[in-house]
């Protein structure tokens, strides 16, 4: 392809080509602190291509392609292309991998131990760790957490934190301008922003942490906490996870573990900074 | 799905050993509607809204003008009680709030049971299929 | 006149684990998992140690268990057709 950029996020590492050059400068620019792979190799790719030959020039859109692809996708505008390319990533992951048990959860981690978030998008778990990540702890990943099935260790995966509508907000008025990337208006997911996880998340990329607390969290209701049984639990993480159902036995052992040693909570809050409290509360009693 | 156990002493005196209470358990055997396996299928739905930009158009391309009656089928145009065709395709979240019993903006509140349906219908090969299937969440 | 008879696979190709009042299973042969609840595990037992029609399901439950209510034959149906879809059990 025309452009090509090659970026290394946690234990995965990513080949984006472009028909356009404007996507990848904003890649580029989002991901300038990143480790480029080892050795040049990759372990997925995505492309983003015209949907038709003359669609780079005339009101170009962005078909989303690479190893993986879904059938009913469709194009986004060019100036939405780093979102493309996010998604693009997200794919590859959710469809291809196949090495760690992937969670659809956001993660963070504080002396050596780490709580899984997992709900719906819009349940507040990327901007919940996001904030957590600016108040002591190291941001893991905000979309992905990366089960090692022989260890139980918890692998992060911190791409970029992909913020959506209120929550753009909300970071702003934490983080320094130039971690974020361009505000994306009206995009099929809303208004978007992406921000760079800090110095400390990249620094430590390749350290894991031993999972420690399964959260449930959910944004926009009255405060509440309930602590979830082991069956509720499972289900959930079965559904929160793309592949769990290729994984066998290896699999099926490896989330058992994980719920019989680790407690699991509800919570709903109004607003995140309350989340961040009902978090560090529980956090405190569980080393006590 | 439910089980419980109550228990009921009884007795008896097993050969060599000290008198040792037997217990029977209440076994639920639940009603003949009652589900009591769930199988753990493939689950993109929890993802869906971070992987896939998707539509429905409703109806698809192969419908040549026909319109949805409220069960969901297609039927000629202009039959009575059946929704026209959606000018444009619905978008994923647009066509989550429909399943769900909702209107999204700009749809006839009157059509909206047979656009649902018509989702509903959707099979594999159908334009919208891996749209309807990524928006399913399990019972 | 005696129904088809069911049989399960042995315990070495079929994983369990007890979660609050439900159990997870894991079923080698097929890498499928699923989560149930009583009597379907009971019933599992039942048919891993030998195979059996409903009607001799239902006799080797009782002498092991009380019931409640009396649609037990209804409802051991209905459990059989439900393990039978999940690949639990087959006709033997």
């Amino acid at each position: 392809m025309r452009h090509r950029l090659d970026i290394q996020i946690g234990p995965v590492a990513f080949r984006i080509g472009s028909a356009w050059k404007e996507p990848l400068d904003a890649l580029a620019r989002l991901y300038e602190p990143y480790p480029a792979p080892r050795d040049g190799l990759s372990d997925f790719t995505v492309r983003l291509e015209p949907e038709k030959p003359w669609r780079r020039f005339i009101r170009p859109s962005v078909a989303i392609k690479g190893d993986y692809v879904l059938p009913d996708a469709v194009p986004m505008a060019l100036a939405h292309g780093l979102l493309a390319a996010e998604m693009g990533m997200n794919l590859q992951m959710a469809l291809g991998q196949k090495r760690y048990l992937l969670l659809h959860a956001s993660s963070a981690e504080k002396d050596g131990r780490a709580i899984i978030m997992t709900g719906e998008s819009g349940a507040g778990k990327s901007t919940l760790a996001a904030l957590l990540g600016e108040r002591g702890w190291r941001l893991m990943g905000d979309e992905f957490a990366l089960l090692d099935m022989d260890s139980g260790r918890l692998l992060p995966f911190p791409r970029a934190v992909s913020l959506k509508n209120g929550a753009i907000r909300v970071m702003e008025a934490e983080v320094e301008a130039d971690r974020f990337g361009p505000r994306l208006e009206g995009t099929p997911k809303g208004d978007i922003r992406h921000m760079r996880p800090n110095g400390e998340a990249l620094d430590r990329m390749g350290e894991g942490a031993t999972p420690a607390l399964i959260l449930f969290p959910r944004f926009g209701e009255a405060q509440a906490i309930r602590a979830v049984g082991a069956a509720e639990v499972f289900m959930r993480l079965t559904q929160a996870s793309t592949n769990y159902v290729n994984l066998g036995g290896r699999g099926f052992d490896a989330l058992n573990r994980l719920i019989a040693a680790n407690p699991a909570l509800a919570i709903d809050y109004p607003d995140t900074d309350t989340a961040v409290g009902l978090v560090e509360d529980f956090w405190r009693e569980l080393a006590a | 799905m439910s089980g419980s156990d109550k228990e009921a002493v009884g007795g008896e005196a097993a050969e060599g050993r000290a008198f040792v209470p037997s217990r029977r358990t209440v076994l639920v055997l639940g009603a003949a509607a009652a589900s009591t396996v769930i199988t753990v299928r493939p689950a993109l739905a929890q993802t869906a809204g971070s992987v896939l930009n998707c539509e429905i158009p409703v109806p698809g391309p192969h419908a040549g003008g026909n319109y949805i009656a409220p069960d969901g089928n297609l039927v000629p145009p202009g039959t009575q009680g059946a929704a026209p065709p959606l000018a444009r395709p619905l978008r994923g979240e647009e066509a989550r709030q429909l399943l769900r019993g909702n209107t999204p903006p700009g749809v006839n509140p009157q059509s909206a049971q047979a656009y649902a349906n018509y989702i509903r219908r959707l099979q594999s090969g159908m334009s919208g299929f891996t749209c309807y299937a990524s928006l399913q969440m399990p019972r | 006149m005696a129904g088809p008879r069911y049989v399960a696979d042995p315990e070495d190709l079929v994983r369990v684990v007890e979660l609050d009042g439900l159990s997870a299973l894991f079923h080698e042969p097929s890498g499928m998992t699923h989560i149930v609840a009583a009597p379907a595990p009971q019933i599992l037992d039942m048919l891993r140690a030998a195979p059996a029609d409903a009607a001799e399901l239902l006799r080797r439950l009782r002498a092991c268990y009380d019931f409640e209510g009396d649609e037990a034959a209804e409802s051991i149906h209905a459990r059989l057709e439900e393990l039978e879809t999940a690949g639990l059990v087959r006709r033997a």
